[in-house]
């Protein structure tokens, strides 16, 4: 535009924006960036409030750029202001500076926590770097002089006001050089690192003397230095009995609990002190040049007296916590590829592995004769008779769990094995404490997180498996427990002891399939107990009952002598197996009776079969042809089912297809249950009809009118729906080939016997690594519920909500089928880290003495002080040195001091005065590992006729690293 | 074709016997509409693939028996379901009273709580109504559900329905992404609103 209205311009004459170097290119593509990004021209921002670096959001763009081939980032660092509008102001005035300028007096936010090493160094609220890419560096003085050159040209052409650096050198020593344009003004970032520090710039007057060389203030008289101070001390010795937690002796064997932690409980807490340093600055915000002296032989600055005290401490980078080594110890098992035979041993567990291994001869076992001696044998017997066997082929010495753990850990899991056989084991108490929860929300965290009851057999056993993975023996005691668990399921069935610790009633598909899979075993249990009952009637199973005395001495040999007491042949699958229901005969006898009588008064006209299996008469209603009260029979139930068994079964079932003769053979496969109901219903309704059975079934397709009949009188006539009138439909098929047999002369259903072995050897064949994640949910669930504890005794927020968030994230998880093993470890990641804070908590009261704190408001102060050195980064002490929580921390550092000194405690005396103090503190802290110093002034540069302008330096001495950041500006209007 | 596809959706429908819901999903899947359909046995299934704001999805509808005898065996089909259809006969009040128990029966077997729910009150065609709109609304509301009220016999409502159904189940985050057979639970909240629909004025997302 400028060119066309210069008059020159309508000769020929063509705008050369064509760049000839790498030079020129990089400058344009600079500038380029710039203009990308909006940073030209000024902004008329408010200086930033106290403290905002901290509490406000820091932002960052990037981009890349290139001189010839050498690749730089440029990366926009700033702090997100609320009216943060960048506009082109003409009416500031020529007086006006740059808001970065301005940043470098400003003293709110001096010493920030956390920020980016040029924030804290020159105080701005937005710079812009431009960095080697990669690994690179620039390091010869004139490759650095020609960046600065370019930075310079492009920030003159650009009109960008904000500062922009160069890093040279290696990356490690994060030196910058920069300069910052207005109008009319320049601020040149300049910085010396070095690692050795010369003695004159240890001290503050020292550094004085640097800035005003600096500056080189062409006045007479220099306008006060600004100074602002912060000494850092670092507290690495604790002294032991700060850190109260013990790790837990591996070795203890007492009553319930094994290696130090009750069965069923887990371990929590970090193994060392999870805080390792705490780091306390002493600032002195606003010292005028004169009012203090720090020089080399002498020096105002006493930390005590410090008016501002802030602390930060530094956690142990990845502390040892023992529930998440626990868990995560636990879940490194799912890698192992072994079987359990393989791990323990195939010929040490020959004679069960046949039976375990093989279900075609597992079943073939039941139908001979069985060596099982169930009268005489106890579920302990049992046990420790099966155990025996393993023990005597392995050799007791190689059994990867020894055997008073095993005990503990069977009577954990089964109690009821004590009441059976009346041993004098005592009640364990933790499943008193674990029964307890019921019904909270904690409770039911086992649907979220499809795992099982806290109270339920599956949630111990993962305890326990966890337990025998850490402490004993690994994967080897896990797949030892394992088929102890496995042999005391085959026991159980194969004696009719229901399974401890599970929910009544089909497999709860809210939890894991293993505790489907035992459930499912149960529900088969129920079954043939109550057929076995309802065969045997009541004297058989007291004089059962009466028989469960513990014989320990059972050999397997001396075992087929009680072949013959082998109950109730129960387990034979033959085909002609029925169902029985023992609830129905008594209902069988009153109800003969009654028709008994009926059939009496009816039998010359119609003969009708004897009723049976009733369960009650249904209401009112009547048979519509023989007018007998219409009876609701007994039927066989439902048969339960686990998520896999369902799964197969849709798949079936959809597999079918969706076209007529699919849908009709899906009605068909699923008839049996109909079809059973109508027989049940046609046993106990001699002469009814199919409309009577409607009347039962679906009501609502049986229609009913009033009419009127000839006569005039109102008569209800039913008939069935139009639907059910169809014919052929299933139902009608159905009805007619349904002879009356009462439910438990029918075929079973529900084969319990069958259903049970696929159980059996669905958990035989589980290898350590299937189990681990099977029950991983429960151990998450576990883990979950300990840090819940923990916390709740500890009162951490930010815990608390870590908490919530990893519920919601492992529902999510655990939630398909089988879960990515890396989210798995996310989890667990996760509650480390929470177990992390809380065990930071705990150290940190300890050390702070919150408990021990006698009056109410200070230890309320205190505790917010401890919670928010976890959660801040950087925390004020109110009252500095004097107040409660400075008070510890400087007699913290006293012991320290003194335990370095070697200093018996006795010969200290107490320290009797305030004035005495003061002059001791000199050892009562060590040598600050950092100074801090920053001055300011504002100095016209370089003519005494300039501008006013901000003059800035920061120095940082610690052990091995001292640097200097200066940023001097001048006035450029005349220069 | 196959590519296409989104997601695969399961949706359930239950409700009392005889309110007409394999003749819903007849009308919805085939068109057609068939007076003597006979009664369900167990569970029936049907597959249709439908496109709803450009996405495909697959849907696995399984039918359900309505009598209270088979009750006992349908709830397991509930496992996994993405979406409910519970519907009743706007001409038998009684089946419009039920539906707090099937409301139970679907709370106590659905694996997840955030199951998208539709309510249908069917037979619209019908004269001899007994459950008004309103009525229907009302529950719907009460129980954050979606609402419409149909006839399979005129197919008035029931694309729209289906549709209405997938369309907020592909809204609700976490319900359908990534896995065709979820198991297990979320944690999430009931979905509380987001007003979705593209259509005609039928449904009433509540």
């Amino acid at each position: 535009m400028a060119a066309d209205s210069d008059p020159e311009s309508e000769v020929f004459e063509i705008t050369d924006f064509t760049t000839a170097s790498e030079w020129e290119r990089f400058i344009s593509r600079v500038e380029e960036v710039l203009n990308e990004w909006k940073l030209i021209g000024e902004t008329s921002n408010k200086p930033p409030e106290k403290g905002e670096y901290t509490s406000g959001v820091w932002e960052e763009k990037g981009d890349e750029i290139l001189f010839a081939d050498f690749r730089f980032s440029i990366r926009h660092h700033y702090l997100v202001q609320e009216a943060g509008e960048r506009e082109e102001t003409e009416d500031t005035g020529e007086d006006s500076i740059p808001v970065c300028m301005q940043d470098l007096l400003c003293t709110n936010n001096d010493f920030p926590p956390v920020a980016h090493c040029l924030v804290r160094w020159y105080g701005l609220r937005e710079f812009v770097v431009i960095s080697p890419a990669a690994n690179d560096a620039v390091i010869s003085e004139s490759k650095c002089n020609l960046l600065l050159s370019s930075v310079s040209i492009a920030l003159g052409n650009t009109g960008c006001q904000v500062p922009l650096f160069i890093q040279v050198h290696q990356k490690w020593r994060k030196l910058y050089v920069g300069e910052c344009q207005g109008p009319g003004v320049r601020t040149d970032f300049e910085m010396v690192h070095l690692r050795k520090v010369p003695n004159q710039y240890t001290h503050l007057s020292g550094l004085l003397d640097i800035f005003k060389s600096k500056i080189g203030c062409p006045l007479t008289a220099l306008p006060p230095v600004n100074i602002a101070i912060r000494f850092t001390y670092i507290l690495q010795d604790w002294q032991q009995y700060f850190w109260p937690q013990q790790p837990p002796d591996l070795d203890a064997l007492i009553g319930g609990e094994i290696g130090g932690l009750e069965i069923g409980k887990l371990p929590f807490g970090a193994c060392e002190d999870p805080i390792c340093e705490l780091h306390l600055a002493t600032t002195w915000p606003c010292l005028t040049e004169g009012i203090i002296v720090d020089n080399d032989v002498y020096s105002d600055l006493d930390p005590l007296q410090a008016p501002q005290w802030s602390v930060r401490v530094r956690k142990a980078d990845n502390p040892q916590c023992m529930l998440g080594d626990f868990v995560s110890e636990f879940f490194r098992l799912c890698r192992r590829k072994e079987s359990t035979d393989e791990l323990l041993g195939k010929s040490t567990f020959e004679e069960n592995g046949k039976e375990v291994a093989d279900i075609s001869q597992a079943l073939s076992k039941l139908t001979e004769p069985a060596p099982v001696p169930i009268h005489k044998l106890s579920v302990t017997s049992m046990v420790h008779s099966a155990r025996k066997k393993i023990r005597k082929h392995r050799g007791a010495d190689e059994s990867p769990l020894n055997n008073d753990v095993l005990n503990a850990i069977l009577f954990f899991l089964f109690p009821d094995a004590k009441s059976l056989d009346g041993s004098e084991a005592k009640a364990s108490t933790s499943t008193g404490n674990i029964s307890s929860q019921s019904e909270s929300e904690d409770y039911n965290l086992y649907s979220q997180l499809k795992s099982a009851p806290s109270d339920s057999l599956t949630y111990k056993l993962a305890l326990c498996l966890c337990m025998v993975n850490f402490y004993h023996g690994g994967v080897k005691g896990v797949a030892h427990l394992w088929q102890e668990f496995v042999l005391e399921m085959r026991y159980r069935w194969e004696n009719n002891f229901l399974i401890p610790g599970l929910a009544n009633g089909s497999p709860d598909l809210k939890c894991c399939l293993l505790h489907q899979k035992l459930q499912m075993l149960n529900c088969c249990l129920e079954r043939k107990k109550g057929r076995d009952e309802g065969k045997k009637g009541s004297p058989s199973s007291s004089e059962a009952a009466a028989n469960r005395t513990p014989s320990d001495t059972l050999s397997p040999g001396e075992a087929n002598k009680y072949e013959v007491a082998k109950s109730w042949d129960s387990w034979s699958d033959s085909e002609d197996e029925f169902f029985e229901c023992h609830s129905d005969t008594e209902e069988l006898k009153e109800g003969s009776q009654e028709s008994a009588r009926k059939a009496k008064e009816e039998t010359k006209e119609n003969p009708l079969p004897k009723p049976e299996g009733r369960l009650h008469q249904s209401g009112n209603l009547t048979l519509l042809r023989t007018g007998e009260p219409l009876y609701i029979p007994v039927t066989q139930e439902p048969a339960p089912m686990t998520e896999d068994l369902l799964e197969e079964q849709s798949e079936v079932l959809a597999k079918l297809g969706t076209s007529a003769e699919g849908a009709h053979l899906r009605a068909r496969m699923q008839s049996a249950c109909l079809l059973s109901d109508m027989e049940s219903f046609k046993a106990a309704n001699p002469g009814c009809c199919l409309e009577d059975f409607v009347r039962w079934y679906s009501p609502r397709d049986y229609i009913e009118e009033e009419v009127m009949d000839e006569k005039g009188n109102k008569i209800v006539k039913g008939e069935l729906s139009p639907r059910m009138k169809i014919p052929n439909n299933m139902w009608v098929e159905a009805w007619e080939t349904a002879k009356p047999i009462p439910a438990r002369r029918q075929r079973r259903l529900f084969d319990d016997t069958k259903e049970a072995e696929k159980v059996l050897h669905y958990l035989a064949v589980q290898k350590p690594a299937d189990l681990t994640r099977h029950l991983l949910p429960c151990v998450i669930h576990a883990a979950l519920l300990k840090l819940k504890e923990e916390e709740a005794a500890e009162d951490v927020p930010s815990g608390r909500k870590a908490i919530k968030q990893i519920i919601s994230h492992s529902s999510k998880v655990l939630r398909f089928p089988s879960p990515d093993d890396k989210k798995l470890e996310d989890v667990i990641g996760q509650m480390l880290n929470v177990e992390a804070t809380i065990a930071r908590a705990r150290s940190l009261k300890a050390k702070f003495a919150v408990d021990r704190c006698e009056k109410s408001d200070e230890k309320e102060d205190l505790e917010k002080f401890v919670s928010s050195l976890l959660e801040q980064p950087e925390v004020p002490i109110v009252g500095a040195g004097r107040g409660p929580a400075g008070t510890i921390i400087h007699k913290m550092f006293v012991s320290a001091q003194r335990a370095l000194s070697l200093a018996p405690l006795e010969e200290e005396p107490k320290r009797p005065s305030s004035s005495d103090e003061r002059r001791q503190t000199g050892t009562d802290f060590p040598s600050p590992a950092g100074r801090e110093v920053i001055l300011r002034s504002s100095v016209p540069r370089p003519a005494p006729y300039s501008k006013l302008l901000p003059q800035r330096m920061y120095s940082v001495l610690t052990k091995d690293d001292f640097r200097l950041a200066g940023a001097f500006s001048s006035d450029t209007s005349f220069f | 074709m196959e590519e296409d596809i989104l997601t695969t959706l399961k949706i359930l429908i239950i409700g009392e016997s005889g309110v007409g819901k394999s003749s819903l999903l007849l009308r919805f899947t085939d068109d057609t509409f068939d007076p003597e359909l006979a009664a369900t046995i167990g569970v029936d299934f049907k597959v249709k693939t439908i496109s709803v704001d450009g996405n495909k999805a697959k849907l696995a509808i399984w039918d359900t028996a309505g009598q209270e005898r088979f009750r006992t065996l349908t709830p397991s089909y509930y496992r996994g379901a993405q979406g409910v259809i519970l519907v009743y006969d706007v001409t038998r009040r009684d089946t419009f009273t039920r539906l707090d128990n099937w409301l139970n029966e679907l709370e106590t077997y659905c694996t997840r709580n955030d199951i998208v729910k539709m309510l249908v009150g069917n037979k619209i065609d019908k004269e001899n109504r007994e459950v008004d709109r309103n009525e229907g609304l009302k529950f719907a509301r009460k129980h954050s559900m979606l609402f419409i009220e149909a006839s399979a016999k005129t197919r008035d409502g029931v694309q729209c329905a289906f549709e209405e159904l997938v369309e907020k189940i592909i809204q609700t985050p976490g319900l359908w992404e990534s896995e065709t057979n979820n198991r297990g639970v979320r944690l999430s909240n009931e979905d509380g609103g987001g007003r979705g629909g593209s259509c005609s004025g039928y449904c009433s997302v509540l």
